[in-house]
């Protein structure tokens, strides 16, 4: 399946491309107009695999249906039956509550049944191999499936063998799609005039094995922010090569599109941020041989309320969660004025219906 | 097949593994690099004997170009894994000599990464009668292992493997570790004055590694597998033959699938410096790149040096991730493709050598970072090599030279016949038509392994014949053989 | 394709008035009353009949805004037509007379989607309709109780209903289009 010529991998951003609309030029407000024009073609995408492919009217959509779904949400009851009838299998392969919950919320919050299958106590974990487990999943009926893998490009493996969709629950190193756009959804919400242009947002810790950094970088530079990756340069390798071919433009005398900043230095990082994202840090890059201690990345890179003090006075803190308070961030900064980090968990249940109702519109489409 | 090919080629007398008892192919391109020379030519082969060759001149060559039926002397390829004894569901002797005929060769090296490990007489002996009792004319030469059981600790049994036929050897699928091992086995294997093929990588640096550490590697969230790790490996063994050779002057070390640009760079000095090291590029590493990871299908040579990035442009026009790609050492970048094309060109690589490396499905119908390594290439060899020929990159008798004058020289005595067109002695040859091109799919490769990426494609050069020490090893079906 | 009037802007206008009147008439006052337009044009047709009733019973109806995006039985539509409008139902249901508003009554399928919709926001006492339009051609029992005009339409034909408030100037139109082929969509 190739990717449109429209994905926000091409630099159909670039000063010189027509405006969007809702792509966040200033002055424009987010609460959802009536009259937003539709999206030139139907929503083609069977997958969610990698936030890539989606073009920016693709992802103002779901920002609108994410807005929709949060209104179902405060309902007395936060159900509609949109995906009545329909069988979603969330299969994870590493353990996380969370996100795993949170697809299932979503899921039946749209009335679909829903088949929780974590693979340690399944077959998975005797040895089935992933193409088997696929099979058995359509076997037994599932028009959609909810992945997490950690290897990347499992998802990718699996949509060859599976007829429904599937969406992306995290693979290895790789993607997040869902949380990148939840990240993008809350953000909106708390920035002045909804829109991220030119604002600085620095994520800063294990940037390397991150696939929450890997979406983002691809969503909150396609939203024009000014992106800060931050770590020690252990953990950043090869990103700022990534971030030298994006500075080079596709076509010759053609306007860069966009790039992305690499430091290891923290306080040009944070300096003047408007948001800070801070990324788990795992106790297994200790042992990798790639830090030191945790102490010693808590020392340099650790997001404190001292080390805020440099960002904006309105700096806005996230976190993808699952926290360790006192290593990538401090207790009180996960808690305190700024924090967005509950919003997150709620908005992350609100994206992920947006994003299963859109793709059950298209297998639908396919079903004829 | 072109008309061409059937009014140039006549159906076979002989069937499948018999002597050919009489061919005559006129009006056809010749190549011949041990002669220095290629044109239009005729040949004609009785009772397995290369009778005659004439070089047609004048009105008579009007014509005939390479574009059309080409001859060449049987191809040698200095690298295959035919996975016996002990991985038989992947390939066998007898499948793997299918494979090699099917692809133009009539003389492989096997890899001793085999279960058990070719690190002794017996088991060399064992395969050598398979190859004998396939029944396939295919030339079949052993490697024997470096260190015993592959284990990298002590030297393995090389006088022993030596006197048995080996013809060189190696540890391949893994480097040899101790650069103690390294030394010691160039020292001793010198006094059989038999290489010592190292696939070069420094272990440390590429653990749980899945693509080229480079721009695709980091946006797919692959582990990377740097250039350092090859570079590294390979100037230690340069350092050490140095060395070596004041002790052992018959001392030979050959680099085998070299994929970097600063590996061919560092041979390049060597050479310079009147180092006996050789070295062997395969056909995926100087016409794919890393690019196909994320979905690109382009060849290397298309994409503009340097600042490629096949998520711009639309040029990914595959699924990415596909474990028919992975492989040791990596795709790496069109840079460093094209540095292995320059190395192809200038001498510096003597040999396209192709890591035959067939798999079962079981092995890599999986998640990427769990596939196994290695492509299923013996086939598909001449196609690529002719694509770069077509595409103005090589000119053709350097790719022939490259797939037989090059690894006879590395092969050396081993090798145990003359390489090229020579009337008199026994018709060692292949016959393919440039200008047809066939569609790789299952059906069509004859090895048992069908982890090709280049699977629905087409190639050009299909191989109408292939003749090996005068006995027919394969003959296209539409050429048909009789009886 | 060629489009006729059907009602102009004083009619629509006259509707809406006689339709608050019956709404009021039908409750014996305004007492547990309130409007759900369904999205789009329900909604502002909701307010205008919500501003007829303040003006000539002086008291102010709640109305809110009901989206039926997301209670389609045909997901096909999905890719089609994402874009949501949203849904605002800012008071209590419970116990209420809701008066669902729409623009236009063709297969009754919309209306029962709103219902659903309704459902789970609370038990309403009881559920009636205002329609401006009512084309015929139900594919359910469900019939409205304040209607505007009705108009027999053949099923080639589209009713447009133009708001001042969504397009510019009010007015009704029957569209005749080209007939669509068998099993296309509706």
């Amino acid at each position: 399946m190739g990717r449109p010529d429209v994905s926000l991998s091409v630099d159909h951003l670039a000063p010189a491309a027509a405006s969007l609309p809702g792509d966040g030029a200033p002055g424009q407000a987010l609460v959802p107009a009536l009259e937003r024009p539709p999206l030139a073609a139907p929503w083609p995408h069977r997958h969610l695999l990698d936030v890539d492919v989606l073009s920016w009217p693709e992802i103002e959509l779901v920002m609108q249906t994410t807005d929709a779904m949060g209104e179902v949400l405060r309902r007395p009851i936060p159900r509609v039956p949109a995906l009545r009838g329909r069988s979603v299998t969330i299969l994870f392969y590493e353990a996380s509550t969370r996100t795993r919950v949170s697809f299932e919320v979503a899921a039946k919050n749209l009335s679909a049944d829903v088949v929780n299958i974590a693979a340690q106590s399944s077959s998975v974990s005797k040895g089935e191999s992933l193409v088997d487990t696929i099979r058995t999943v359509e076997a037994l009926g599932a028009d959609m499936l909810v992945m997490r893998h950690a290897v990347s490009g499992a998802p990718h493996l699996a949509a060859e063998y599976f007829s429904g969709s599937v969406l992306n629950g995290g693979d290895g190193w790789h993607a997040h799609p869902s949380q990148a756009l939840l990240d993008l959804y809350t953000l909106r919400q708390h920035l002045p005039g909804g829109s991220l242009r030119g604002r600085k947002i620095a994520i800063v810790g294990d940037i390397l094995h991150s696939r929450v950094a890997r979406s983002n970088i691809w969503t909150l530079t396609a939203a024009g922010a000014d992106l800060w990756l931050c770590g020690p340069a252990t953990l950043l390798r090869g990103f700022e090569s990534w971030a030298a071919a994006w500075r080079t433009p596709a076509v010759p005398g053609a306007p860069a599109p966009r790039g992305f900043h690499v430091t290891s230095d923290i306080s040009a990082a944070l300096r003047d941020a408007d948001v800070v994202m801070a990324l788990r840090i795992q106790r297994e890059r200790q042992a990798g041989g790639l830090l030191p201690s945790m102490r010693e990345y808590a020392a340099r890179f650790g997001i404190t309320r001292e080390r805020l003090a440099a960002a904006s006075p309105e700096v806005l803190v996230m976190h993808p969660g699952p926290m360790n308070e006192g290593v990538e961030i401090a207790p009180d900064v996960a808690v305190g004025p700024g924090s967005l980090i509950t919003e997150q968990v709620t908005n992350g249940v609100a994206v992920r219906m947006a994003v299963l109702y859109l793709l059950a519109g298209a297998t639908e489409t396919r079903r004829g | 097949m072109a008309d061409r090919a059937r009014s140039t080629a006549a159906a076979i007398p002989g069937g499948l593994g018999q002597l050919v008892a009489e061919l005559e192919i006129s009006r056809a391109w010749l190549v011949d690099p041990a002669a220095g020379r290629e044109g239009p030519g005729e040949i004609v082969v009785r009772d397995g004997v290369l009778e005659a060759i004439t070089w047609l001149e004048g009105d008579e060559a009007a014509g005939i170009t390479p574009a059309g039926v080409i001859v060449a002397p049987g191809f040698i390829d200095l690298h295959a894994h035919f996975r016996e004894p002990g991985f038989e569901d992947a390939e066998t002797v007898a499948t793997g000599s299918a494979a090699a005929a099917h692809g133009g060769f009539t003389t492989v090296c096997l890899m001793p990464n085999t279960s058990p490990p070719i690190d002794n007489a017996g088991t060399l002996g064992a395969v050598r009668a398979a190859a004998a009792a396939s029944g396939s004319p295919i030339a079949i030469l052993v490697y024997g292992t470096v260190s015993a059981g592959r284990a990298g600790e002590a030297l393995a049994a090389l006088g022993e493997l030596a006197d048995a036929g080996a013809a060189g050897f190696s540890d391949d699928g893994a480097p040899v570790r101790s650069a103690e091992v390294m030394r010691n086995a160039l020292l001793y294997a010198g006094m059989f004055g038999l290489p010592v093929i190292d696939h070069p990588e420094d272990p440390g640096l590429t653990v749980g590694a899945e693509a080229h550490e480079g721009l695709v590697a980091t946006i797919l969230g692959l582990k990377g597998w740097p250039s350092a790790a090859e570079e590294a490996a390979v100037a230690r063994d340069i350092a050490i033959l140095a060395d070596v050779l004041l002790s052992e002057p018959r001392a030979r070390l050959h680099l085998t699938h070299l994929s970097v640009a600063g590996s061919i760079e560092l041979v390049r000095r060597a050479r310079l410096a009147g180092l006996p090291v050789t070295c062997d590029v395969t056909p995926h590493h100087m016409a794919l790149s890393d690019e196909w990871l994320a979905g690109a299908r382009g060849f290397a040579w298309e994409s503009a040096a340097g600042a490629t990035d096949p998520w711009r442009g639309g040029s990914a026009t595959a699924r990415a991730y596909d474990t028919s790609l992975k492989v040791n050492p990596p795709l790496r970048r069109p840079a460093d493709a094209a540095a292995c094309l320059a190395g192809l060109l200038d001498g510096t690589v003597d040999a396209i050598a192709t890591d035959h490396a067939p798999h079962t499905a079981v092995g890599k119908d999986v998640e990427f970072g769990l596939a196994a390594n290695g492509i299923s290439g013996i086939e598909t060899a001449l196609g690529l090599a002719l694509e770069a020929v077509v595409a103005g990159r090589l000119p053709l008798i350097r790719a022939i030279e490259l797939l037989t004058t090059g690894p006879a020289r590395v092969l050396g005595a081993r090798l145990g016949r003359p390489v090229g067109l020579a009337e008199g002695g026994p018709a060692d040859l292949v016959v393919f038509d440039a200008a047809d091109r066939w569609r790789i799919d299952e059906a069509s490769l004859r090895s048992r392994g069908k982890n090709s990426p280049l699977l629905g494609r087409d190639l050009p050069g299909r191989v109408l014949a292939t003749i090996a020490a005068g006995r027919l090893a394969w003959a296209d079906p539409e050429l048909g053989a009789q009886e | 394709m060629s489009s006729r009037q059907i009602m102009t802007p004083d009619e629509v206008r006259r509707a809406t008035t006689r339709i608050s009147h019956e709404i009021v008439e039908k409750q014996a006052g305004t007492e547990g009353l309130v409007l759900v337009g369904i999205q789009r044009r329900g909604v502002p047709l909701a307010r205008r009949i919500a501003a007829s009733i303040a003006e000539h019973e002086g008291v102010d109806v709640p109305v809110g805004a009901l989206d039926i995006t997301f209670y389609r039985d045909d997901l096909s539509l999905v890719a089609q037509q994402p874009i949501v409008k949203g849904t605002d139902i800012p008071f209590d249901l419970n116990d209420a007379t809701v008066v669902l508003v729409d623009d236009v009554l063709y297969t009754g399928r919309t209306i029962r989607a709103a219902m659903d919709a309704l459902v789970d926001f609370g038990r309403p006492r009881a559920i009636r309709l205002a329609v401006l339009v009512d084309r015929g051609h139900r594919e359910l029992p469900i019939r409205a109780d304040h209607v505007g005009k009705n108009v027999p339409t053949s099923r080639e034909e589209l009713v447009r209903v133009h708001l001042a408030e969504t397009d510019g100037e009010d007015s009704v139109d029957i569209e005749r289009r080209a007939p669509t082929p068998a099993g296309g969509p509706r």
